[in-house]
């Protein structure tokens, strides 16, 4: 490639041939720390509420035990974010400056359907390759609005959602439960147990709840609203007694005593 | 035509367009769907892109949302432009010059239907490859296989606007039963010279049929 | 114009003081020497005429002719240089090729109008370019029937039932406005622009001129196209016969003040 057509943003597929025949061979390309997650947003009757779990994996390891996946995009307006960590991350921190640029331009407060058209259209750009899966809910001049964003481009604006490998769990628990005009306790109650849900039953998710109520003019922003994990007291004790062990006090060398003292400094002219 | 990517959002899908004297029906199924799971129970796969203009959209979900987003703003550009709506016919062509010059990343099967002061109603079928093809009546998606020989059977060209909305009832219904990847309510589109009727049939209300 | 040769002339990208651009103006000049060009949009079509003007007894019958058709449909007659008008009408044909590529549909005259009227415009934007020495008659049925424009050097371009251009302009203008647009077939259209272009012909500047004729009409089925054999013939007869009586007009009257 001519250097004049290098380009220090973006993807570059020079290496596709080489990675696919590496791959053959068995050396596997690494990959990108993905979030199996949980996360969920619904329609009630004041606004939305949006959650999401708080585990971060990196194949069979936990990476954080207390991850943020619910974004900030506007102040009217939040984010969840599940696929791979970075992507979610990256992707909607950008939609994010470009909402408050759009404000100030226009000086109105930003529409939901305005965010998600950014972000569709980003996504859709990069064919999938950045692997953002969103849930993305807000209320404007228009009122409460929920859409869910897929990796590829595609967005659904429905009255309730659920995203990430924890979703059919979570689906389960708001496919019995939601109806349409909830009120905001119970709304909160069924975001909480939709995560739950996946929490519970999900390897990829886990840990805490993470709530996030949106309404015409406020945002709550629930940060670990339920902590289902919490290391408790252990019960019993496995201290052992003092003296179980024994062991050996060796006499210090002399030198080390702290009574010698140095030669003193001849300071005769 | 590009083949669907790991993960991507499919709608396995029924839609059909059909023409009657004074306008034209549309008619989907509203299952969408990420392999074996269904990412969405009732979609609207019947999209307006312009006042007396809908496209039905079949293949991938994130391709046919961009596709009809782009139709739609070069008809309203083409309004603001010539001061008077476009035709289906100039809305069918945008559509398959993007289906065309694009058909290797393209996962799109797209029919058109409305009714404009020019041509009255008409009926338009871009299917994988983006050819153009006008006809009375389209249909579209994994689920059309199950139904064309009912279809061919059951269409005549004097139906009137009622016969129409039970012809794509029907038929719709049947290959929603019978596709694993169609499924949920029924939507449909009735376009008129004066309005656009927006309707639906409850999965649980779909018209009798042998159900084994 | 006062403020002519203190420099405000020389680029399209100055104005001068009094809010003028020169080169525009100069490009309009060169339209003002050209033969006559006339368009007349009756009910039925429109029907382009023009007074070629030839420079010599050698040159060929019909060559060079000065109404073009861009596009089956659309036709273009002109004033001013022939090799800018040649570039506008490829102009025009691309214009027309490419609308169609994308819409499937032909392209309206207004809208011709506007795309051939932005491209003349930028050609007053830069220093580095001249404007077309150019007015531009297009001539077309679409759906909204018969259509006429009219684009200037300037840019600017306007819708019209009758309009005139060249040498004669003032004459042809004074006649077409005599007319009745509203009651007149399209076959006497090319009769009535035939004598127009003979009224404003100016005998003592150029002596020889060819009639060129064309139309736009159901006769022709929509295309644009010159008027067959017999019809010019016809227009030509009775364009020198009203001469005549003009003539004889004339004549009577000054042998009343004789009397």
């Amino acid at each position: 490639m001519s250097p004049i057509l290098e380009s220090a943003a973006g993807f570059k597929f020079d290496n596709v041939k080489r990675n696919q025949l590496l791959s053959e061979k068995g050396n596997a390309a690494p990959r990108a720390t993905k979030t199996g997650t949980t996360i969920v947003g619904l329609i009630f009757k004041d606004g939305i509420i949006l959650g999401a779990d708080t585990r971060a994996t990196s194949g069979p390891i936990v990476a954080d035990k207390n991850c943020e996946k619910i974004h900030y995009l506007a102040p009217n307006m939040y984010c969840c974010g599940a696929g791979t960590a970075a992507d979610t991350e990256f992707t909607t921190s950008m939609a994010s400056s470009q909402l408050a640029l759009h404000s100030l331009n226009t000086g109105r407060e930003a529409r939901v359907a305005t965010a998600m058209t950014m972000l569709k259209q980003y996504l859709f750009r990069y064919q999938g390759h950045i692997g953002a899966y969103l849930v993305l809910g807000g209320y404007d001049v228009t009122g409460p609005h929920l859409y869910t964003i897929h990796a590829h481009g595609s967005t659904d604006k429905l009255p309730f959602v659920t995203m990430g490998s924890g979703s059919l769990a979570a689906m389960s628990v708001f496919e019995s439960r939601w109806r349409a005009g909830l009120s905001r306790e119970e709304g909160i109650e069924l975001v909480k147990d939709a995560i739950e849900a996946g929490i519970f039953n999900d390897l990829g998710s886990g840990s805490n709840v993470d709530v996030c109520v949106i309404t015409r003019n406020n945002v709550e922003y629930l940060r670990n609203y339920v902590m289902p994990n919490e290391r408790v007291e252990k019960e019993q004790s496995y201290k052992f007694a003092p003296g179980t062990t024994e062991f050996i006090v060796p006499k210090p060398p002399a030198t080390l005593s702290g009574e010698e003292e140095g030669t003193a400094m001849d300071v005769s002219a | 035509m590009a083949p669907l990517k790991p993960g991507e959002v499919s709608m396995g899908t029924t839609i059909m367009a059909v023409q009657f004297d004074g306008g034209v029906v549309v008619g989907a199924d509203s299952r969408t769907t990420t392999g074996t799971y269904i990412a969405n129970r009732v979609t609207d796969k019947l999209t307006k892109v312009h006042d007396r203009i809908y496209c039905c959209r079949s293949g991938s979900a994130a391709d046919t949302q961009a596709v009809a987003d782009i139709v739609k703003y070069h008809l309203a550009l083409y309004a603001a432009q010539h001061g008077e709506e476009p035709t289906v016919k100039v809305a069918a062509s945008l559509f398959q010059e993007i289906c065309y010059q694009n058909k290797s990343t393209l996962m799109a099967g797209i029919i058109i239907g409305g009714w404009d002061k020019v041509d009255g109603p008409s009926v338009y079928d871009i299917p994988l490859g983006g050819s153009l093809h006008k006809q009375p009546f389209a249909l579209g998606g994994s689920g059309s296989t199950f139904i064309y020989g009912y279809c061919d059977k059951v269409y005549h060209t004097d139906m009137t606007r009622e016969e129409c909305i039970e012809f794509v009832k029907n038929s719709v219904s049947l290959a929603m039963t019978r596709d694993g990847s169609s499924g949920g309510v029924i939507r449909l589109a009735v376009i008129t010279e004066d309005s656009v009727e927006r309707m639906f049939v409850p999965g649980n209300e779909l018209p009798s049929q042998y159900l084994g | 114009m006062t403020s002519i040769g203190t420099g405000y002339d020389l680029s399209v990208s100055t104005y001068s003081p009094d809010g003028r651009v020169f080169q525009v103006e100069y490009a309009q000049k060169a339209v003002d020497n050209s033969g006559t060009a006339i368009g007349l949009r009756v009910k039925g079509g429109v029907v382009l005429a023009v007074e070629k003007i030839k420079h010599s007894r050698l040159l060929v019958p019909h060559s060079n002719r000065r109404i073009m058709t861009a596009g089956k449909y659309i036709g273009v007659a002109s004033a001013g240089w022939m090799s800018d008008t040649r570039h506008l009408v490829k102009r025009v044909r691309d214009e027309a090729r490419s609308y169609n590529d994308v819409y499937k549909t032909k392209i309206p005259a207004s809208i011709i109008a506007e795309r051939l009227g932005m491209y003349v415009q930028a050609y007053t934007l830069y220093s580095s370019v001249r404007p077309f020495g150019v007015s531009t008659l297009l001539a077309c049925m679409d759906r909204n029937g018969p259509q006429l424009y009219m684009v200037e050097p300037s840019g600017q371009y306007v819708g019209y039932r009758g309009c005139a251009v060249g040498k004669g302009k003032q004459v042809a203008k004074t006649e077409i406005e005599k007319l009745n647009f509203d009651n007149m077939s399209v076959r006497e259209a090319v009769k009535e622009a035939a004598r127009i272009i003979y009224t404003a012909h100016d005998d003592t500047k150029d002596k020889l001129f060819e009639l060129e004729l064309s139309w736009v009409c159901e006769e022709s089925n929509g295309l644009h196209e010159h008027v067959p054999q017999d019809l010019y013939d016809e227009a030509v007869q009775y364009a020198e016969r009203s001469l005549d009586e003009d003539e004889d007009e004339d004549n009577e009257m000054e042998d009343d003040e004789d009397l």
